[in-house]
């Protein structure tokens, strides 16, 4: 164990017991499990050989204790109890140790001394999780570290939940360090996977209550900030309300649009029918000509338009047209290709300008009766979808 | 390009003639859709097409323009595949339109346009800026479907992933817009 390394402790601590303990059962789940407390035992203090020879009769958890014995001697804790708890503590510890379903047993025999609960409430917290991080606690005396066990599995970590939990035991303790010995004996039911481990920095509050607070001021914090990106205009708010007042002006606005659109759409679509069948009859969709033309970012307006008015180009899509006149149709059709023409990139230059459609349809009508003369024969579907390659390979 | 893929879902929806609810495109992100990406606007639109001739082929149920936008925001929630919050709640807000009639049809067409009612209800109370936070965490949750009764975090969340969908929808419809009104006014001219 790593805390081993620490020195000069006094075994009365309780903390530095439970500490021990519970990064000693991490460390054994990886490593093998006697090597170290042998070597801990070994360089435990003179003060706590007494104490190490009366951990040592239980049979291998005796080894353990000891090592949690020399650990809490090695380092220094602030612990309420005299060492005569520490040893309570331990052998609730051992009994604990050697196995986990008996760490809910010890933590009511403690529960007169609030740090033998916390320390069995330790243990039992040590047990179940992978993810705690037994060392680094051992060794931040002055940290105010507080777990809570959080789901990971999900985005949304169910923090309320188990930080309710181990508000309801802490409260025994004092803040700061007695706290992180509070865990409770919730955690042994908090057998759900969906726990995120959360730490106190230095320096804050290791309440229960607020440190679930402060994860859910970051999260949302964390939200704010990828919401400014989105909305424009928002790098200059600060705070919330602000930042909901342009986000909630953001959402109407676009909603607005989506229904003027959604208007204009159905203005069309009584001609959709007519004119998809026309143009599919007549195999001409001057417009979708410009598509491959059209490698324009969304704000095209004039280059596409002239690009547009060019007849040749019309003539050269002229398979094009016909290729993109199902696509609207939304009917049966064989002709699948056309809709791909649709679907392409250019499809999002299109935005809306409306001086452009009336050249447009200018250009079409003039266009149109180009592509007329060289109309195709009806299975020009596989001719069409040869050009459409043509043109994606071009694209 | 984009078009390869595109053009095998778009053939497969076409030939199904009806409402997908999934997608063949390969390219598609398998977590959260990206709505920025092309690729998506394509899909949308062609569903978005599929959706407004059948629109189209059924009458006017309603005045043309809301049942417009029903289907796109329809088409929208499917687009989404259903992970988020507002995209379900569109979808089961028009399964439940599906099995009432008119009277639930009145009410549950306003819904998927709720943010109509969200705004005028707003402005007979105090405005969204009226007091604090919630209030206005509250109004957006309305905005944003199904979210009404959620707390910020969710409703950020959803935000976040609502916002872009709008705006792809915003594009393609205008899109889509453009070329139908083109196509329309030359065949009519011709």
């Amino acid at each position: 164990m790593l805390h081993c390394a620490n020195t000069s402790g006094n075994l009365a601590g309780d903390m530095t017991v439970w500490e021990r303990q519970r990064a000693r059962m991490k460390w054994q789940e990886e490593q093998g499990y006697f090597s170290a407390f042998d070597a801990l035992f070994s360089s435990s203090s003179s003060s706590s050989l007494h104490l190490q020879d009366s951990f040592l009769h239980p049979s291998d958890s005796g080894c353990a204790l000891g090592e949690v014995v020399a650990q809490a001697q090695a380092q220094p804790r602030s612990m309420n109890k005299p060492s005569v708890h520490g040893f309570d503590a331990s052998s609730s510890i051992l009994r604990t140790f050697s196995c986990p379903p008996a760490l809910v047993e010890p933590e009511p025999e403690p529960e007169p001394r609030p740090t033998g609960s916390s320390i069995g409430k330790e243990s039992s917290k040590k047990r179940k999780p992978e993810k705690l991080h037994n060392a680094k606690f051992v060794t931040e005396n002055d940290m105010k570290d507080k777990r809570i066990k959080v789901g990971a599995d999900d985005e949304q970590s169910k923090i309320t939940g188990s930080p309710k939990s181990h508000s309801n035991k802490r409260e025994t303790c004092a803040d700061t360090s007695n706290s992180k010995q509070n865990s409770k004996a919730s955690e042994v039911q908090n057998q759900k996977p969906d726990y995120i481990h959360v730490r106190a920095r230095r320096g804050q509050a290791t309440d229960s209550h607020s440190l679930a607070e402060r994860v859910r001021r970051e999260k949302i914090s964390e939200r704010m900030k990828y919401l400014q990106d989105l909305v424009p205009g928002c790098n200059k708010i600060t705070g919330k309300a602000g930042m909901l007042d342009e986000i909630i002006n953001y959402v109407q606005s676009l909603q607005r649009q989506v229904e003027f659109l959604s208007m204009k759409l159905a203005a069309v679509n009584p001609r959709l029918d007519l004119s998809i069948d026309d143009l599919f009859e007549k195999e001409v969709f001057p417009c979708a000509a410009n598509f491959p033309n059209i490698g324009m970012s969304s704000d095209l307006t004039n280059s596409g338009y002239v690009q547009f008015n060019s007849p040749q180009q019309m003539v050269s899509y002229g398979g094009l047209d016909t290729v993109i006149n199902p696509p609207y149709m939304g009917l049966k059709r064989n002709v699948s290709v056309p809709e791909t023409y649709l679907h392409s990139s250019s499809f999002t230059q299109l935005l809306p300008s409306s001086t452009w459609e009336g050249d447009f349809q200018n250009l079409c009508n003039l266009d149109f009766d180009q592509v007329r003369a060289t109309s195709f024969p009806s299975h020009l579907s596989s001719g069409l979808v040869e050009a459409g390659n043509h043109l994606k390979m071009e694209m | 390009m984009i078009r390869n893929p595109t053009t095998a879902s778009t053939e497969r929806s076409r030939d199904a003639k009806r409402r997908k609810k999934k997608k063949t495109q390969e390219r598609e992100d398998e977590k959260q859709p990206k709505w920025k990406s092309q690729a998506q606007q394509q899909i949308y639109s062609s569903k978005l097409r599929q959706a407004l001739a059948r629109v189209n082929n059924l009458g006017s149920a309603s005045p043309k323009g809301k049942a417009v936008r029903q289907a796109a925001d329809r088409v929208l929630a499917a687009t989404a595949k259903g992970r988020t919050r507002w995209s379900r709640a569109i979808l089961t807000n028009r399964l439940k339109l599906k099995f009432t009639k008119h009277k639930r049809q009145r009410v549950a067409a306003t819904l998927p346009s709720r943010s109509k009612r969200a705004r005028v209800s707003v402005h007979r109370l105090k405005g969204k800026g009226g007091a604090g936070v919630q209030r206005k965490v509250r109004f957006l949750g309305r905005l944003v479907p199904g979210c009404r009764k959620e707390p910020l975090p969710v409703v950020l969340e959803e935000a976040i992933d609502y916002i872009p969908a709008l705006e792809m929808q915003v594009r393609a419809m205008n899109a889509l817009f453009n070329l139908l009104s083109a196509a329309s006014s030359s065949s009519s001219s011709s």
